[in-house]
């Protein structure tokens, strides 16, 4: 599946593909630097993806113990299991909708600083991994190198995560839990024009 | 202290690669003489020929190569220089170029550095500067990478005299040492024929196997007591050692100071990166808590002494 | 700064690509011996699982680790030399991905294996990595110089981050282990994926 890219995303793709990498392709016929690239920058550049990551990260956070704790661990192996149902090629249904949903929804618990019970906010989050970890599972037979696209792509969601975190660590601070209800914010209305997008309303 | 710390299975491990020095000093070389015949006309032949026979030097293209004659017009014979067939059994190659007037001058080709720029005056271009310094460096790191007996003795007294200062002292003077004698013997100022000197740089080895296992019995050894003199002495011995492949290569005089320089240069960063390494895995060890049980402090002593005299009495 | 190994995981991995890349190149410049000690660090099915045990290991009992420090290597050799007299199993495929994905749940879940079940690990793997590195010799490559280029860097390479783990759980902070855990997730979340698309759809990888 394809995501709009965005001049923004676009202009992060290029340069990252031109920083780090750049000199590998030249040089290399095997397709690990290539896979891995693919594979780190296809969070990156959909922008629905990458602000739903930040928001599971951020919603760890705000909820605080035990919730982070189990979040980077739960999450990689529920979005391999989406990874899984793509890579079988069962269709889900509405996967562009429900991932720019995931966005909106994230957002406005971390904006309301909604506190459900842990496995009721596990099931949500699970929920969304599966449809995250479908989206790249599809590509995954497209990469040139399958383990190092997967590599890539989970340690790009795994920081995007850690992101979350860091800034959802400012929490502990002084008006700190306003700037973290602000940013969910943000992200719910990055994930609104995007679920409204794949509705086909705008863009 | 670190004798009780030792490494639990290096040593061990470094019993399968007894046989590596034998086969990595035989990196073959070829060298080939051009003599200026006219102004811009040579006649080249193999001085040392390539140990496969097909191999042949490609010359800058305004140049025409008809093995002996090498035309390069008004030109000159200046420009990008390489080599085929480098690789496994030739790793380096070097051309000589004998003009009718002033200095020899040698261009080197090895695998780490495959193409050089050839110019007429050396001493005004940097490019060609910049190409002696990135092929001497990284023949000075592939010499030491690929000299286990050399890595073998630093590995030694790394395990001699721990780690802070006492070990930078030690590595240091080992440094000085065979600086000073890479330098001298490059220069033709001491010589030794490489048979013996092989089998002194061994029993220098089994000479650190001694002294570890004495200092583990509690005996104060000669390295003990005096630690910079001995790295330094030793240090003299392996510089000549270190000589011998530089030498081989048959460098004029006029490069041969800068060629030194970097050569010296690229066998520190190897020899540095090898401490960091050990240093690096004593280090794990520790973290780890896996330590060689007391019985068997004194094992990796005796298998660096064995090996070494195995060396020694193989080069005598 | 939570959750540093993360990063530095990450960016040693992007680091350690472009050097992939160049490979070959050392194989010849270097010899047979750095050949070897080159060939699994290439290798990213081989290099996740590394991890992930190192990390299990630093996990476990400390005592522990000195007997996976010896296995290791050992049983690396023992593949190695399986290698010059055997075929390929089958089923070396399947379960090199599977290690891959099983390191990675036992580390994500820190189990607490006794030391028969981890040495079996640290031996199943071992042989099976050795073996695979062993089959990319070529005709004309020193086999001596090459197999001991492999064992010694899984030794250093498997000590090295066992001792980076152990260091890194030194620290009593609660997230400690949990990031360890995080790392483990991510490996068997890759392992997992690899293992589908091979069930999948065999051959495209």
């Amino acid at each position: 599946m394809k995501f709009a890219p965005s001049k923004a995303s676009l202009q992060l793709a290029l340069m990252l593909a031109a920083i780090p990498l750049a000199p590998a392709f030249a040089h290399t016929g095997t397709g690990v630097a290539g896979g891995l690239t693919s594979g780190f920058l296809h969070p990156l550049t959909g922008p629905d993806h990458l602000v739903a990551m930040i928001a599971v990260g951020l919603w760890g956070a705000q909820l605080g113990k035990p919730a982070i704790w189990v979040l980077p661990i739960t999450f990689p192996l529920v979005m391999a299991i989406g990874g899984l149902i793509g890579l079988s090629g069962m269709e889900l249904p509405l996967v562009e909708f429900i991932i720019a949903f995931s966005g909106l929804a994230l957002g406005a618990m971390v904006a309301l600083n909604v506190r459900p019970p842990l496995a009721i906010s596990s099931a949500l989050v699970a929920l969304f991994a599966i449809f995250h970890g479908y989206a790249h599972g599809r590509e995954l037979p497209e990469a040139a190198d399958a383990t190092a696209y997967a590599v890539g792509f989970v340690v790009a969601t795994g920081m995007l995560h850690l992101v979350g975190i860091l800034i959802g660590a400012l929490i502990t601070r002084p008006a700190g839990a306003g700037i973290v209800r602000a940013c969910g914010a943000a992200i719910g209305c990055v994930g609104l024009y995007f679920m409204l997008a794949a509705a086909g309303v705008v863009g | 202290m670190i004798r009780h710390v030792a490494l639990a299975l290096l040593a061990a491990l470094t019993v399968l690669t007894t046989l590596l020095p034998a086969r990595a000093h035989e990196a073959s070389m070829a060298v080939m003489t051009l003599r200026e015949v006219e102004p811009n006309r040579y006649v080249g032949h193999w001085t040392m020929p390539p140990a496969d026979i097909s191999a042949h030097p490609i010359f800058p293209e305004h140049c025409t190569w008809e093995m002996p004659q090498l035309d390069c017009g008004s030109r000159g014979l200046s420009g990008p220089l390489s080599f085929t067939g480098l690789g496994k059994n030739q790793s380096v190659a070097t051309i000589r170029v004998v003009p009718r007037e002033g200095d020899t001058q040698a261009y080197t080709v090895s695998v780490a550095k495959p193409v050089v720029t050839m110019a007429q005056n050396p001493g005004t271009n940097p490019a060609v500067w910049l190409d002696l310094a990135e092929t001497y460096v990284n023949l000075g790191i592939d010499h030491i990478l690929l000299g286990i007996d050399h890595l073998m003795f630093v590995l030694g007294l790394i395990w001699l005299v721990g780690r802070g200062w006492p070990l930078v002292r030690v590595i240091t003077a080992f440094t000085i040492g065979h600086s000073l004698s890479l330098g001298a013997a490059a220069f033709g100022i001491v010589g030794i024929p490489e048979r013996p000197l092989n089998a002194a740089i061994a029993l220098s080895i089994v000479f650190v196997g001694v002294e570890i296992v004495k200092l583990q019995r509690g005996q104060i050894g000669l390295t003990a007591r005096y630690p910079w003199t001995v790295a330094f002495g030793f240090g003299l011995l392996h510089g000549i050692g270190f000589a011998t492949a530089l030498t081989n290569l048959g460098i004029p005089q006029s490069t041969l100071p800068i060629a030194l320089l970097f050569f010296n240069v690229g066998v520190e960063i190897g020899q540095l990166a090898f401490v960091a390494a050990v240093l690096a895995l004593l280090w794990a060890h520790r973290q780890a808590n896996a330590l060689l049980p007391r019985w068997g402090a004194a094992m990796p002593a005796y298998v660096i002494g064995s090996i070494a005299s195995f060396w020694f009495l193989g080069r005598l | 700064m939570n959750n540093g190994l993360r990063w530095a995981t990450a960016a040693g991995m992007l680091l350690g690509m472009p050097g992939a890349a160049q490979a070959h190149l050392v194989d010849t410049r270097l010899g047979d011996f750095y050949g070897g000690a080159l060939h699994p660090l290439t290798d990213l099915q081989q290099m996740l699982p590394w991890v992930a045990l190192a990390a299990l290991t630093a996990l476990q009992r400390p005592e522990r680790a000195r007997w996976v420090v010896l296995c290791f290597p050992v049983s690396l050799l023992i593949g190695c030399v399986a290698a010059l007299a055997l075929p390929e199993p089958p089923f070396a495929q399947l379960l090199d991905v599977s290690l891959v994905a099983f390191t990675g749940l036992a580390l994500a879940a820190a189990v607490a294996l006794p030391l028969p079940a981890l040495l079996g690990i640290t031996a199943l793997m071992g042989v099976l990595h050795g073996y695979e590195n062993a089959r990319a010799m070529a005709a004309d490559t020193d086999q001596i110089l090459f197999l001991s280029g492999v064992t010694l860097i899984g030794y250093a390479v498997l000590t090295l981050l066992i001792g980076a783990a152990a260091a890194f759980l030194r620290g009593k902070e609660g997230w400690r282990p949990i990031a360890l855990r995080a790392g483990g997730s991510w490996v068997a979340a890759v392992g997992i994926m690899v293992l589908g698309l091979q069930l999948f759809s065999p051959g495209a990888n």
